[in-house]
């Protein structure tokens, strides 16, 4: 097989994925884009017979999706911040330093890390209460960072462990501080796993609902997730607004990913270095 | 050097204390004046919000000092949210929900006659004040009700040449029948998880079953309900349904009658506009009353909806809490609610309002022979969870008999 | 301070500057530890306490707590009739999901290293299903597999593969592998990226060698290329084995875990036990034993993980 013919295999197997993991997505975009009454028609048809792109328009209205939109990245954004804050001197000082109970803590992660807030909505519910903190964005910041937490240190763990101890001694040494040989030396190294640890975390917040649903209580503290479901009830169905939503909802995830891929494949291996 | 740790700890605490401190919602309803109350709302449809938000802008302006937070929650995840506020003693002022009987018995929430004037609870029809009592006192507030009947496609009766819809289960069956034999599903029959109850119920009353006995018992297995069951089996064994009944919902049954696939289904004064109308505006369709095994008499399945007063710290939020319901329960006020989503009247005084429109009116007038589920009754909500995960199967592989003692075990075991 | 007030006392003076000393070092990790120890403490683990004491209570259909009900709720838990096939299942679920999706991301990772024009967009592509919700995409494969108007069903009717509609998520064998088929799709992305990054971890040289060694294709992968992935595989599987374990979206948007129970894995059962049943009490034993069992896994996990550094 030549070399050419081998590229050209390739790039039609590529592109075959790619169409693969993007068809229940296109389906998603033509179910949004078909008027109401055409959506339960059997047999269904593949694309509207009328292209209906009020549908996107219509959204704003039927719901406070900028408000929706504007929590959910306070949201995400928040968590991914706190939880950066958090990890990042753990994960540092675990990496560099032995101490007692440094494998307690490592294992406390590793634990932590399985528990799904599905589970134990009830008790971070009643923890809201007590600390006063329902139906605020706080409780939502503060509860997706702590579930991301554990997942970010081994990450970031792994990630500082793997940066040669020299390199940073040899910046403290010039007299940086140890502080300054951390911010220049040795997390920039380290850049592919912190982009990981933000993407993970983000994307986990961004989708997070059950949390969602029982702190926030007004509208205008509920993120996307809450919000989009509420199209379709026992009374009504707007599939059509539900599937325009969740796609409006996808793009700034994606944008978010475009930017950083490169950096995400050097980080998703950082946790595995022990 | 140690001090650059400390700094930089302490640059994160404080941010994340920051970030965690920073403004609290004004949303929780705690003042100590018991003068702002909260209210926990179901979606019925689109027009839900709009209402109560303006309903409590009224309130709000007329009750001076008085405010009400607002809190709207689907049908859907309104069980998860309402057995966390009452686990974490966060349970709403008021709250608009589909029981109350398990409330009543853990002393949770007021006696109807301590949260509403006695004008209003005099204006409460007397078969849902029926429906709102536990131990024969009055708990609950009967809020909105619907009724269901038989949904027939007259054009596919036209062309199976079927004169009137049936009256009889004999000729349920044979109608459908014809209407397989022109091409479309004969009956729809909704028994997946969503409504299975609702469904069951409505066929078991008008063979004399129920849930049950005259002393109020669990009769569950009883011999007419087996009979239902088995005449329900038979229906789907024969083809006539649509296929695989028991993962079926109501939305499906009704996205398909009202594309004019479906011959005959059950369904509630909601349908048309929730349903039918969305999808096809057109469709000749027909109201009839459920058909019973005899033909001769027919019963309603009767649904209610209700408000639950919960009890606050020594009865503070009482006062609020009556003037916000006596401000609902004007005849004014709760009869907007019921033309804006299309339920039936629980109180006296709404209950002209509807009548003038003609397909309303089928419903109205079908209230009085309506029968109810014992939601009175605390374990009917395990009941009705175990019927909604069950009952199904005894459609599809299942033997009912085997099913319904299953069922009654479940129970008995509730209570 | 306190040292020097204990010292005063007369104790030997030596003493409490060791435990002093001593201290200082057990306490200088803190400064580093405490924000996520604290975040960790409270936030994660206090609700699991909560979570154990509640499998202890009764609590009564609406929520209200009645008193201690010592282990009733674990009888009652383990009387189910449906309890063993549940959790079968669930293994079946965990396992079956992860196997697949190793597999596949093994094919997928080589893929979206290799060169080949439009690779980016390509990546961008496998991106999109981690980056919707799963709610979401659950609930679109319902829609395309819906027996009326699903697409799924139009396509093989089209096609002349089916003759009739199949109602795929009515029958417990086809849902059941159609929403593995689903979590499959979910999983991948992020597995994939897992492996392509171990990929592009191992250096170049090693091939080299390999090549001057002249091994084939395949002798190379599998004697070098594989063993290499290892770490990469391993955080893949631990990930995945929680997030599958823990899915709820999927099996609740599709198929709610029936007819009956015949697609419950233990996170619907548990759901189910809440709020059909109306048992809150018993559905907190049932999360009890969930974590038992995800704790099992990390203790599978440690010793894969112990086994893979001792031959590296």
């Amino acid at each position: 097989m030549t070399r050419r013919w081998r590229v050209a295999l390739l790039a039609g197997v590529g592109w075959l994925v790619a169409l693969f993991f993007l068809a229940p997505y296109v389906e998603m975009l033509l179910t949004a884009l078909k008027p109401e009454h055409e959506l339960t028609r059997s047999p269904g048809g593949y694309v509207p017979s009328h292209w209906q792109w009020s549908n996107f328009t219509d959204v704003w209205t039927a719901a406070p999706l900028w408000t929706n939109l504007r929590v959910s990245l306070t949201v995400a954004g928040g968590s991914t911040l706190l939880t950066l804050l958090c990890a990042l001197p753990a994960a540092y000082y675990s990496a560099r330093n032995r101490f007692r109970g440094r494998g307690a803590f490592l294992v406390l992660v590793l634990v932590t890390q399985m528990f799904a807030p599905t589970a134990l909505v009830v008790g971070v519910y009643r923890e809201a209460v007590m600390l006063n903190l329902t139906d605020t964005l706080e409780a939502l910041i503060l509860v997706n960072a702590a579930f991301n937490l554990p997942f970010c240190v081994w990450i970031l763990h792994g990630s500082f462990s793997s940066v040669p101890r020299e390199l940073e001694e040899a910046a403290f040494l010039d007299g940086t501080g140890r502080i300054g040989a951390l911010l220049r030396v040795t997390l920039p190294v380290s850049m592919p796993g912190v982009v990981t640890a933000v993407v993970y975390t983000f994307i986990a917040a961004w989708n997070e609902y059950i949390v969602a649903l029982t702190v926030s209580v007004s509208d205008n503290r509920k993120p996307l997730t809450v919000a989009i479901p509420s199209f379709v009830t026992q009374y009504q169905e707007h599939w059509q607004y539900l599937f325009a939503t969740s796609l409006i909802a996808i793009i700034p995830v994606v944008v978010l990913f475009a930017l950083v891929e490169r950096y995400l494949i050097g980080g998703l291996t950082a946790g595995s270095v022990k | 050097m140690r001090k650059q740790f400390a700094g930089a700890t302490a640059v994160g605490l404080s941010l994340a204390l920051a970030l965690t401190g920073c403004g609290k919602g004004s949303s929780s309803g705690d003042d100590s004046s018991g003068k702002t109350i909260r209210f926990v709302a179901a979606i019925y449809d689109d027009n839900t919000k709009g209402y109560w938000d303006g309903l409590i802008k009224d309130f709000e302006a007329k009750n001076p000092g008085y405010k009400v937070n607002l809190e709207m929650v689907d049908w859907e995840q309104m069980d998860r949210k309402v057995k966390t506020y009452v686990q974490t003693k966060q349970a709403p002022d008021v709250l608009n929900y589909n029981a109350f009987s398990d409330f009543a018995r853990d002393g949770l929430i007021y006696k109807a006659e301590e949260v509403v004037s006695p004008q209003v609870l005099s204006d409460f029809t007397p078969t849902f004040v029926k429906q709102a009592q536990y131990q024969g006192a009055q708990y609950g507030l009967p809020f909105i009700s619907s009724a269901r009947l038989l949904f027939y496609n007259k054009d596919l009766f036209a062309k199976a040449k079927i004169d009137k819809p049936p009256a009889s289960w004999a000729e349920v069956q044979a109608d459908a029948q014809k209407i397989k034999a022109a091409g479309a599903t004969g009956y729809g029959l909704p028994l997946g998880p969503e409504e299975a109850q609702a469904e069951f119920y409505s066929w078991a009353m008008n063979n004399g079953g129920g849930w049950v006995d005259s002393s109020g018992k669990w009769a569950i297995n009883q011999k007419a309900n087996v009979e239902t069951l088995t005449f329900l089996r038979d229906l789907t064994k024969s083809g006539v349904t649509q296929p695989n009944p028991e993962t079926t919902d109501r939305a499906k049954v009704f996205n398909q009658f009202a594309q004019g696939r479906i011959g005959m289904a059950i369904g509630g004064p909601f349908t048309k506009a929730g349903f039918i109308d969305p999808a096809n505006k057109n469709l000749n369709f027909g109201v009839a009353p459920l058909p019973s095994k005899n033909g001769s008499s027919h019963d309603t399945l009767g649904v209610m909806d209700v408000l639950a007063a919960f009890k606050r710290d020594g009865g503070k939020n009482k006062e609020a809490v009556r003037r916000f319901l006596d401000f609902f329960y004007s005849a004014e006020n709760s009869s907007k609610f019921l033309k804006l989503e299309g339920f039936l009247p629980v109180t006296k005084s709404a209950g002209d309002a509807l009548s003038a429109d003609p397909y309303m009116k089928q419903f109205v007038d079908a209230l009085p022979t309506s029968q109810f589920a014992p939601t009175g009754n605390p374990a009917w909500s395990a009941v009705a969870g175990a019927v909604k995960q069950d009952l199904g199967a005894a459609v599809a592989n299942g033997d009912p008999k085997k099913v319904l003692d299953g069922i009654q075990q479940t129970a008995e075991k509730a209570g | 301070m306190d040292g020097v007030s204990i010292a005063g006392r007369g104790a030997p003076a030596s003493r409490p500057a060791r435990l002093l000393a001593r201290l200082r070092v057990l306490l200088a990790p803190l400064p580093w530890l405490a924000p996520a120890l604290l975040l960790i403490g409270a936030v994660v683990l206090w609700p699991v306490v909560e979570m154990v004491r509640t499998s202890f209570l009764a609590i009564s259909s609406s929520g209200a707590t009645l008193g201690g009900a010592g282990t009733r709720n674990y009888k009652d838990l383990f009387d189910e009739p449906d309890l063993g096939a549940v959790l079968l299942r669930t293994l079946l679920w965990v396992v079956g999901i992860v196997v697949i999706t190793t597999v596949l991301s093994l094919a997928l990772g080589q893929l979206l290293n290799a060169r080949f024009p439009g690779r980016r967009v390509v990546r961008w592509a496998v991106i999109v299903p981690w980056a919707a919700s799963v709610l979401m995409t659950a609930l679109i494969w319902r829609w395309m597999l819906d027996n009326d108007s699903g697409v799924v069903n139009r396509l093989l009717l089209d096609l002349g593969l089916v003759d009739e509609p199949v109602n795929w998520l009515a029958h417990p064998g086809q849902a059941m592998a159609w929403m593995m088929a689903v979590a499959v799709f979910v999983t991948l992305p992020f597995t994939s990226f897992v492996i392509l990054a171990g990929l592009q971890s191992i250096p170049p040289e090693v091939y080299e060698a390999a090549r001057v060694d002249g091994a084939s294709g395949w002798t190379t992968y599998l004697r070098i290329t594989l063993p290499l992935l290892r770490p990469a595989l391993l955080i893949g599987t631990i990930i995945n084995c929680i997030n599958v374990f823990n899915n709820f979206p999927i099996i609740w948007s599709m198929t709610q875990g029936g007819p009956q129970h015949a697609t419950d894995t233990s996170t619907t059962f548990t759901y189910k036990i809440a709020f059909f049943d109306q048992h809150v009490g018993e559905s907190a034993a049932m999360a009890v034993v969930n974590f038992a069992l995800v704790l099992f896994m990390v203790a599978l996990y440690l010793r894969a993980a112990r086994r893979s550094g001792a031959t590296s």
